[in-house]
């Protein structure tokens, strides 16, 4: 039948190259009751996850029908991030969300994908994924607008003082400038 | 915190996962603190996270607690602490209890929290509402959906969408702000204080209001055409995910209704030129699944852009390309033949799946003049794919088997090599001796040739279970050969070198060489083999080589019972047999004193059982559109073939099943006792319109003396029960030779239930056609709802209703048969009988009436002919049977050409039997 349905993902993973979990998302629609599926429970998406990892680590294929799903991949040092959706789903939709996922973490994080960072800025690999999926319905596939969304760690306990220091920089730039201006025309 | 135990927080963050209970603890007391320090808080969500999705779950109590204290977190104002705690409230919601108690917390924000943790208040909120408080939150829902900042919209309408199950008449009271939405064009405000990061200018919006509209209107063809009018013209949809929902939309519509096709074509072959890929994509999926329906002009121009695809680098749209063209291969191979250069140099790409479905296409575009070069290619490149691929490649060729039988040569000497090549495990090994085995069972001429290569096969081979079959295949075919002495010099080598299970296998295939007729001398030298295995050390094998030995000496006195047990001609039904044998067990009547009875179990001779597998076969072909495709992914889901055929494919496909569910059924009413076996039965009949009150199916049932009409009556009514339900068959009017002996009405029919009405007569003598004009006579009683039973005192009211004729006709004397040279067969037949038919005003395609002519003459259509290749305007159809009762052979062939006047059909019919031919050929078609 068509598939007119806004759930199009029926899940994101990261996994590390051992194929163990590092970030796991299933979906599924949260008012509906739970269909026996991929997700129903934590043994079977380990089960999924191994056997997944085995058929696509080091193969090189970055898409494949998979126990009939549609599994987008993509391996990026020590980890493969995968995207799981149905057989009717656009490929190319998915393609685009995948890479929405992975250019926004790198935006973000600045630094090129690996477990590490991962582990270490764990709440940002959230929040990217959130900002782009929420429960099956892709939210946006543009990465700057996903990583303008993501908020970093606070930077301080206390926020009060970061105006004050902001305005102070910016008088003194601007004291500095005008300094310089009068050197300069001084010495024309 | 000092700063060592602060150090020791981030490494223990860094490294593995941390420990369930101190997340717990750890979270319920610094959530408690107060002031809470936003930094400490998100690590510690985080960690939570972490667990969470490392599949961790907390029992309810805990989880409740954890979910109060963070929503203590709300009185923090920090917008970072606040996204982790909206993704933490979405996590927990499934876990714990009384989640409603934060939605007034959330509300709030939604109301006034800054345009950045917006969205995620928004999201957040319809995981907190249920059924009772969704309405309350329609006003916020109302104006974020109209809100300038496109996250802040979208986040709504996405939450509009998961409400729709538990709240769609509060979702939609704000459809019109949804049709907003799509028309508005919103960008992201540059605030330039909240981030760093430049916003695309990005229409999420539209996708997510046109999806949602999508789904509010999905039953309504009138509201959807509007949709579809009012968003595809000028240039309103700018986000692509729009655009591919509104083909999906119009792919919807143009299931409903495939008349509206026409008005879209303009529309669809907009978008399969444009601009995006995807939306190419998405148009190409529907052009590819409304083919039948497509004008030729379209297809063709999809077949293009689908071979552009094939070229782009991207991996994703590569795949998605041949995926799409491999599934178009299984209904129009030659629209596809184009694309052939393409596919060729896929074959090498370094995406195995791409490789494989290039393949396998390639395989079935294949003509039996390529089919050897296509061969040398996969030859090259079977030994580089995983096993997984190699099984796919297989059943592909196997496939091919059936279609070019010509081609036989170059089939056998790949499979052969493949097979004896070393590596591979046992599902591949297996895969290639099933193809050999078809090969062998329908294209007889390859069969000495087969038998002789797997005879070396069987020299080297690890895997018993092969072994095994491919030994009773020698055991079956050998003696029939040119030269069985060879066989069973291999026969004997498996049992001197082999272990018991093999043993006792070759065993059972070496007695049947004792009856070889061309070869006398082979008896006494059996005897002897079996002599000296008498002496085996396995139990199994000496009473196999025991019994075999009794037999053959029964043989030369009683050579017809020897024979019946050495080499069965007919084997038996094996689901029946199953399920018979199961009833046995389950019911032991009387402590199985009494034997089981097999007599009633349906008997196959082999041809019979080759006509059933092939007629499975053919049908797997039509099915198998994912079957073949890269996984051995089960067929459900992802069929392309046309739903009209699909339909059809499953009323055949229970054929067996049903005729024997009808056996059952009439063998249990007591008027039919007397009649003796089911000689024939046909295929159910429409006898209505599908969507008539009540839907009947005639089924016809050939007795020896009898003929029984076996109606099907379903009543759709919901508050109607229908009492002495009779049909009143009125033959026509010359036919004083057809007797009606008696009926057996329907007493009460109520609503939803099938129930059959039968009318028997005697059967007539000659085969030619009867036509029934059917009433159904019956007293409708009007229901009580309550309690399902007629009101009392109602008596009802007499009502007739008119239904179609149904026709007793040659076809229905006929039973379907395997045979391996039609053409020779074709030309042994005595008689002959050619009939011209005219069809005027038929719309239907040439492969509907194909499938009409099978259903209605009851043969076994061969050499593939019942597929109707959609480019052509004639196609002949080549059918076998034979007459039940006399066993007359009958072969049909039908040439048919279409035009713009009509259909011209030629029949010529040949049989054994003159007057049947007659009858055949000059009533094929009314």
């Amino acid at each position: 039948m068509v598939n007119l349905s806004l759930y199009s993902v029926q899940a994101v993973l990261i996994l590390d190259n051992e194929g163990k979990r590092i970030y796991t998302k299933y979906y599924y629609p949260p008012h509906e009751p739970k269909e026996d599926s991929i997700c129903s429970n934590v043994k079977k998406q380990k089960e999924f996850e191994t056997s997944l990892f085995k058929r696509t680590h080091k193969q090189d294929a970055s898409i494949l029908v998979y126990e009939d799903h549609l599994v987008l991949y993509e391996e990026c040092s020590d980890v493969s991030l995968y995207l799981i959706g149905s057989l009717q789903e656009n490929e190319i939709v998915l393609h685009d969300t995948l890479n929405a996922i992975r250019l926004a973490i790198k935006l973000v994080l600045n630094t090129d994908i690996d477990k590490r960072d991962i582990q270490e800025n764990y709440d940002i690999v959230c929040l990217v994924v959130d900002e782009t999926i929420d429960d099956g319905i892709i939210l946006e596939t543009d990465p700057q607008t996903i990583a303008s969304r993501v908020t970093k760690l606070p930077t301080k306990d206390v926020s009060v003082s970061i105006d004050l220091s902001e305005k102070g920089l910016l008088s003194a730039w601007g004291f500095a400038k005008s300094k310089l201006a009068e050197k300069l025309q001084q010495g024309l | 915190m000092s700063t060592h135990t602060y150090k020791k927080f981030e490494e223990s963050n860094a490294g593995g996962l941390p420990d369930k209970m101190t997340v717990y603890q750890d979270c319920l007391n610094e959530f408690n603190e107060s002031p809470v320090s936003p930094k400490k808080c998100r690590l510690l969500l985080s960690r939570l996270l972490k667990l969470l999705s490392h599949g961790d779950t907390f029992p309810p109590n805990e989880a409740t607690a954890l979910f109060f204290s963070i929503s203590k977190l709300f009185q923090h104002p920090n917008n970072s602490l606040r996204q982790v705690v909206y993704l933490a409230i979405k996590e927990l919601c499934m876990i714990s209890e009384d989640v409603l108690m934060a939605t007034s917390s959330i509300m709030k924000d939604v109301q006034n929290g800054s345009d950045l943790v917006k969205p995620n208040a928004i999201r957040s909120l319809t995981r907190v509402l249920d059924e009772s408080t969704a309405f309350s939150a329609e006003r916020l829902f109302k104006s974020a959906v109209v809100s300038k900042d496109p996250s802040i919209s979208s986040a709504a309408l996405v939450s509009s969408y998961h409400l729709l199950p538990i709240a769609e008449s509060t979702v939609r009271r704000y459809a019109n702000e949804m049709q907003e939405t799509v028309s508005d064009l919103k960008t992201h405000q540059h605030t330039g204080s909240s981030t760093e990061y430049y916003r695309g200018s990005s229409y999420m919006s539209q996708y997510h209001a046109l999806g949602l509209l999508c789904k509010l209107k999905s039953h309504d063809k009138v509201a959807m055409m509007k949709l579809v009018q009012q968003f595809s013209s000028g240039n309103i949809l700018r986000e692509q995910l729009a655009q591919i929902q509104l083909v999906r939309l119009v792919h919807e519509l143009l299931v409903m209704d495939n008349q509206l096709i026409p008005e879209f074509v303009p529309l669809l072959s907009n978008w399969v030129s444009s601009g995006r890929q995807s939306v190419q994509l998405e148009t190409c999926k529907l052009i590819s699944a409304l083919a039948i329906h497509m004008p030729t002009d379209l297809f063709d121009s999809m077949i293009r852009t689908l071979q552009m695809m094939l070229a782009v680098p991207h991996v994703s749209f590569r795949f998605a390309a041949v995926r799409l063209l491999n599934k178009i291969s299984m209904s129009a191979p030659e629209k596809i033949v184009i694309c052939n250069p393409e596919l060729e140099s896929l074959i090498n790409d370094s995406n195995r799946n791409i490789s494989t479905y290039a393949i396998t296409t390639l395989l079935k575009t294949g003509t039996s003049k390529n089919i050897s070069s296509l061969i040398n290619t996969i030859t090259k490149f079977i030994h580089d794919v995983s096993d997984d691929f190699k099984v796919i490649i297989i059943d592909c060729i196997r496939t091919l088997s059936l279609k070019f039988p010509g081609e036989w040569k170059n089939l056998l000497s790949f499979l052969i090599d493949t097979l004896k090549s070393a590596d591979g495990g046992f599902q591949f090994k297996n895969s290639i001796a099933e193809a050999l085995f078809d090969l062998i069972h329908y294209v007889p001429e390859s069969k000495e040739q087969a038998l002789e290569h797997l005879c070396d096969f069987i020299e080297d081979c690890e895997f018993s279970e092969i072994l095994v079959r491919i030994l009773h295949l020698l055991g079956k075919e050998g003696p029939n050969t040119s030269k069985p002495s060879l066989f069973v010099r291999h026969n004997y080598n498996r049992v001197v070198l082999d272990n018991s299970i093999i043993r006792s296998a070759a065993v059972s295939a070496l007695s049947k060489f004792a009856l070889t007729k061309g070869d006398p001398t082979l008896g006494p030298s059996i005897e002897i083999l079996l002599k000296g295995i008498e002496i085996d050390h396995d139990d199994e094998v000496r009473d196999r080589a025991t019994i075999a030995l009794k037999l053959i000496n029964t043989s030369k006195t009683d050579p017809i019972v020897a024979e019946e047990f050495i080499k069965p001609t007919y084997g038996y039904d094996l689901y029946a047999l199953e399920s018979k044998l199961a009833q046995y067990l389950h019911e032991n009547p009387d402590g199985f004193t009494s034997p089981f009875d097999a007599s009633t179990i349906p008997k196959y001779t082999e041809d019979e059982i080759k006509a059933i597998e092939l007629k499975e076969r053919q049908q797997k072909m039509l099915a198998a559109t994912e079957g073949t495709s890269v996984n051995n992914s089960s067929l459900a889901g992802d069929s392309s073939a046309p739903k009209a055929t699909q339909d059809s494919l499953i009323e055949t496909s229970d054929d067996e099943t049903l005729s024997l569910k009808y056996a059952e059924q009439i063998n249990a009413i007591e008027e039919f006792s007397s009649f003796g076996t089911i000689i024939n039965s046909s295929k159910p009949v429409s006898l209505t319109e599908p969507e008539a009150e009540f839907t009947v199916f005639g089924v016809k049932h050939l007795f020896e003396d009898h003929v029984v009409l076996q109606f099907n009556i379903t009543n759709t009514l919901k508050d109607v029960g229908l009492e002495n339900v009779v049909v009143v068959c009125n033959t026509e009017a010359d036919s004083n030779e057809i007797e009606e002996e008696f009926t057996i009405p329907v007493d009460r029919l109520l609503p939803h239930e099938v129930a059959s009405c039968y009318v028997s007569f005697k059967r007539p003598n000659k085969t030619a056609t009867y036509g029934f004009f059917n009433t159904i006579n019956f007293t409708t009683l009007e229901l009580d709802p309550a309690t399902n039973a007629p009101f009392e005192g109602d008596e009802g009211f007499q009502d007739e209703y008119e239904i179609d004729t149904l026709y007793l006709q040659a076809g229905d004397h006929i039973k379907p048969y395997f045979v391996g040279n039609f053409s020779a067969v074709l030309d042994e037949l005595p008689y002959e009988q050619v009939a011209v038919y005219n069809l005027k005003q038929s719309n239907s395609s040439l492969q509907d009436l194909v499938n009409k002519l099978v259903v209605s003459t009851n043969c076994l259509p061969l050499e593939n002919s019942q597929f109707v290749s959609s480019e052509t305007n004639s196609h002949t159809l080549k059918l076998f049977g034979k007459k039940v009762f006399t066993d007359d052979r009958v072969a049909l062939v039908v040439g048919m050409i279409k035009s713009k006047k009509g259909t011209a059909l030629k029949v010529q019919c040949k049989c054994d039997d003159e007057s049947f031919c007659v009858d055949l050929a000059n009533e094929l078609i009314l």
